[in-house]
């Protein structure tokens, strides 16, 4: 009996509806675009940054943060809600492979991730050009040299956020799948997260410092994790189209290790 | 029953062991079990709690590897999914996608074993109008009693027209009335021809649908046969008699104004039987309570 895309879309549609129910989403979503929209009352923040980076900058950190929590902790909770309600039992002991039932619960998650970010990067780019019309209005010099805001960056950057946030529901489906409560299985993907955020740091200190005895670990870690500062928001303007498609094999890459490992090891759990 | 017709399940010396965690240290949770559920039979699992009866279970639906034999559904290893088109399955206590409405959940399981269209369609119908849910079908899944979710599990188990229905503890937590009309739709199974493998405590449940019931416990088998052949009185009786034997005791009977039932062997209840045959595996616990 061959693998079904048709069952995994099926399980990834019951997914996505079971993860659009869950209070946690609504949440996320409302503080994210919440910040966001609200940004230009937080300039106390701004320590000297003109105000289209402001805006920018700290949009393109809440739907990091705040997909990071998404990614991490809808992943756990979809997978161990299927285990623990034991509607996991019924839809296992139908025809369907464990593949299918990975695939279908990460293409659910998937789907809010992206449209996680491109909600919330729409929300931004709205306020950045409403911003940007009031500002070159008031002060149209500060324009004659550039500073607009380059919206394409903000898509380039949209799409890496989605891009590191896969990724990151990918390593929690990992855990997942051989974790045997939800708490380990998100402690470890915030874990994996932070590791993945500073690997690529500490590969580069090691590296300039020359000392040998930490640099294999180190390089051992850099190739096990991604390193999720490629996927930095802020960098998206100096992204070639070349660069995009690179860290776009990247991301799927280690997106499909991530999901190859899961099933391998899901296939022997007990259900 | 199970003679000339093809095996819905065969079990070959089925072993399953749990690590409990201790290094070296494992559960057996099923010990060398040899069974044979031919098809179109009525089949009852019983045994007390943790006998190894979900977990038999469990591996015929290949949700559990076994640890060593063999099992296989209509000739088809249970490890492979292939072994799964033609099961239905109820577990213990069901729970689905409270979101759903009842129709939308049957249409889900009917979509994922490959029906389509009008079909899918017709027998969502068909099969929610079986089990009596007709108007609660468009009520979420969320909102059904324990009687109304054994029905829509048993809906959603037969969805897709399969030939064996396993139905594990399909009467648990559910009032007389929900069991009686669970019963009856277990009788409605075997009239349409399908192998019903079914595991209760309601041993007088087990007694009226059941063709033919084995008795686990500890993971090992204790007995099996037909419900007639377990609860035929021990020893012999009216039945052992002759034509002209029977005459002669009715007539001597009636002489002294008692009817041939005051002699009617009262049949041993399967109850008793599962008792006994559980008693005589733990002597050491009969000593202890002694």
């Amino acid at each position: 009996m061959p693998f079904s895309l048709g069952r995994t879309g099926l399980i990834a549609a019951v997914t996505l509806r079971e993860a659009l129910r869950q209070k946690l989403v609504g949440l996320l979503v409302l503080m994210a675009a919440g910040l966001v929209v609200g940004v230009r009352g937080l300039q106390d923040f701004n320590f000297g940054a003109p105000e289209l980076k402001f805006i920018a900058d700290f949009g393109d950190g809440a739907i990091a943060g705040f997909g990071a929590v998404l990614a991490i902790v809808l992943t756990a909770q979809l997978f161990f809600s299927e285990i623990e309600n034991r509607t996991a039992l019924t839809l296992l002991a139908k025809p369907v492979w464990r593949t299918e039932f990975l695939l279908g619960k990460f293409i659910g998650v998937a789907v809010v991730l992206v449209t996680f970010c491109g909600t919330l990067t729409a929300t931004l780019a709205v306020v950045l050009g409403q911003r940007e019309a009031g500002l070159r209005l008031e002060q149209p010099e500060a324009f004659a040299m550039g500073g607009a805001v380059n919206y394409s960056a903000l898509v380039v950057a949209a799409w890496l956020h989605a891009l590191k946030l896969m990724l990151l529901a990918a390593g929690t489906l990992l855990v997942a799948s051989f974790a045997q409560t939800q708490i380990y299985a998100v402690m470890m993907g915030f874990a994996g997260f932070v590791i993945c955020h500073l690997q690529g740091f500490a590969h580069g200190a090691y590296e300039r410092s020359g000392a040998s005895v930490m640099l294999m670990p180190v390089k051992l870690i850099h190739w096990i994790f991604p390193d999720f500062q490629r996927f930095a928001g802020e960098a998206a303007g100096d992204v070639s189209a070349l660069g995009l498609g690179l860290l776009t094999i990247y991301a799927a890459g280690y997106t499909a290790v991530a999901l190859g490992l899961a099933v391998y090891v899901f296939r022997r759990r007990e259900v | 029953m199970t003679d000339g017709t093809e095996s819905a399940v065969e079990l070959e010396g089925l072993t399953k062991d749990f690590a409990t965690g201790l290094r070296g240290v494992r559960l057996r949770a099923v010990d060398h079990l040899s069974l044979r559920i031919g098809g179109g039979e009525v089949f009852g699992l019983l045994g007390p709690n943790g006998s190894g009866k979900s977990t038999t279970i469990k591996v015929i639906l290949g949700l559990l590897a076994p640890t060593a034999g063999a099992c296989r559904v209509f000739g088809v290893p249970s490890d492979r999914v292939e072994s799964r088109v033609a099961v239905g399955y109820l577990p213990e206590a069901p729970n689905f996608y409270r979101f759903l409405s009842g129709r939308e959940l049957v249409a889900f399981y009917g979509r994922i074993c490959g029906l389509s269209g009008a079909k899918l369609v017709a027998r969502v119908a068909e099969v929610i109008a079986w089990v009596g849910l007709t108007e609660a079908a468009e009520r979420r899944v969320g909102t059904y009693s324990k009687g109304m979710l054994q029905r829509i599990g048993l809906a959603q188990a037969l969805v897709h027209d399969p030939r064996l229905v396993i139905l594990d503890e399909p009467t648990a937590g559910v009032d007389p009335i929900g069991t009686a009309a669970i019963t009856t739709l277990i009788r409605g199974l075997k009239a349409q021809g399908k192998t019903v493998l079914i595991t209760s405590h309601l041993l007088a449940q087990i007694e009226e649908v059941c063709d033919r019931v084995a008795i686990l416990d500890r993971g090992r088998l204790l007995v099996s046969g037909t419900v007639a052949e377990l609860t035929m009185p021990k020893g012999g009786g009216p039945d052992r008699m002759s034509g002209a034997e029977r005459e002669e005791l009715n007539q001597w009977l009636a002489a002294r104004g008692k009817s041939p039932t005051a002699l009617s062997a009262q049949s041993t209840r399967l109850d008793q039987i599962f008792i006994e045959q559980v008693a005589r595996n733990r002597p050491n616990e009969r000593e202890e309570s002694a």
